[in-house]
């Protein structure tokens, strides 16, 4: 929140891009956290298959529409960026369209847990599917940079000097900090929401909505 | 086990028609849609057979397993003493070889109808060859983990597409240097390997999906 209020209304203005540019406060998160649920679902899905916890298959279910919701998110903020500094908003450039792909990926995962009825083998089901994935992934990335780049490289990296001022990626930074909180805090949200739709017949949660 | 495969692949040779005709319906409709200059064919015609080319692997292949799960032979493969990875890594090639390669065998015919220049036409046949492998690998992925769902639909082809990407990305980079007479063995090599790895290792998660969906229905 403060990240973002800092970020829209108060750094200062880029002297290319204006006042646009301001919307990487909500791309470039959004765009970090799209593909770091794609890990933490990999992670457990590798949990689920070692150490058979349910609770990581929730996590999976969690994490799966939270990707999908930051890819559409960076994708969208994107476009609406573009139009005005790339005069299109759309293009086949090869960060854009890996990003499109890792969306496909995210649908067809929920797509594939939302066809199988047993919740067991749902997951199983979608755990093969991300490791497989994740196998995948850095293939598709590579092979799509090589492809087609139009996108300018990462403003920061964590090795090297950031190419911005500090007005502006100080508040870039508390607002990825942000989202990583954020999310975790609408997957933790979810996934009790998740377990509790599962066990709704086991006593202790009818006990608690009896409660409530 | 390979014998049953032959023969059960042979006993329906509809199967084997089925995945050419759609091929040569699409060819047909390219011109239709876009316009019959030859000129502007040439140019994306191999392209456009590669993507029918892999819409119809990827059609065919969606019940690859149904069968077999129906009538309890996967079930029985389970309790063979060989690894179940290697049946489905046999059914796979036997898969491969009756309805795969025969949809190569017209590639040709198809690249006459669109004009495609003869040593783009090579290339393009050469692409196929080391690339289906993958394509048919992954699709039997996506068969086997939409098997136990019985509202599936198309929705293993769905789950799969995406992870088709670099194939499609390197076979197209072949063919643009095949169209500029440059250098392709490289890439070749790279959709080679990328093939093979897709070969050894994909019936593993394969074998785990159909595990899975035995397991759940008893």
């Amino acid at each position: 929140m403060v990240g973002s209020i800092w970020g829209l209304g108060f750094a200062p203005v880029d002297y290319q891009q204006g006042n646009s540019y301001r919307i990487i406060y909500i791309h470039v998160p959004a765009a970090f956290l799209a593909q770091a649920m794609y890990v933490v679902m990999a992670i457990c899905a590798l949990v689920l298959f070692v150490w058979r916890l349910k609770l990581a298959d929730v996590a999976m279910q969690a994490t799966a529409v939270m990707g999908l919701a930051f890819t559409v998110l960076s994708l969208v903020s994107g476009a609406v960026w573009g139009k005005p500094t790339w005069g299109t908003y759309w293009v086949w450039d090869a960060r854009l369209t890996s990003m499109l792909i890792l969306g496909f990926l995210y649908l067809g995962l929920i797509g594939l847990r939302a066809a199988i009825q047993d919740p067991d083998q749902a997951g199983k089901a979608c755990g093969i599917l991300v490791l497989v994935g994740v196998v995948n992934l850095p293939i598709i990335k590579y092979s799509v940079e090589w492809w087609n780049t139009l996108h300018q490289p990462a403003s920061i990296k964590l090795t090297e000097k950031p190419t911005m001022p500090a007005s502006m990626w100080v508040p870039l930074l508390v607002n990825i900090l942000g989202y990583y909180t954020a999310s975790a805090y609408l997957v933790l949200g979810s996934m009790r929401a998740i377990v509790i739709g599962r066990e709704r017949r086991a006593s202790w949660v009818k006990e608690l909505v009896g409660r409530a | 086990m390979l014998e049953r495969e032959f023969k059960l692949a042979a006993a329906r040779p509809g199967d084997i028609f089925k995945p050419m005709w759609f091929l040569m319906l699409v060819i047909s409709i390219v011109p239709l849609a876009l316009s019959p200059d030859s000129a502007l064919l040439a140019d994306i015609g191999s392209a456009m057979i590669w993507v029918a080319t892999l819409l119809a692997i990827l059609l065919n292949t969606e019940h690859l397993f149904q069968s077999d799960f129906a009538d309890g032979v996967l079930e029985q493969w389970l309790f063979l003493d060989r690894p179940l990875a290697w049946l489905v890594g046999l059914k796979l090639i036997v898969h491969w070889l009756f309805h795969v390669v025969p949809l190569i065998c017209i590639i040709p015919i198809a690249g006459l109808m669109l004009s495609v220049p003869s040593d783009v036409l090579i290339a393009l046949l050469m692409t196929l060859v080391i690339a289906t492998p993958a394509l048919t690998c992954f699709s039997g992925l996506g068969a086997a983990l939409t098997l136990g769902s019985s509202r599936s639909g198309i929705l293993g082809v769905l789950v799969m597409m995406p992870l088709f990407v670099p194939v499609v990305i390197l076979a197209a980079g072949v063919l643009i240097r095949a169209t500029d007479g440059s250098e392709i063995l490289p890439l070749m090599a790279l959709l080679g390997a990328f093939s093979l790895v897709a070969a050894t290792l994909v019936p593993i998660a394969v074998s785990a999906a159909i595990r899975l969906n035995i397991g759940g229905s008893n």
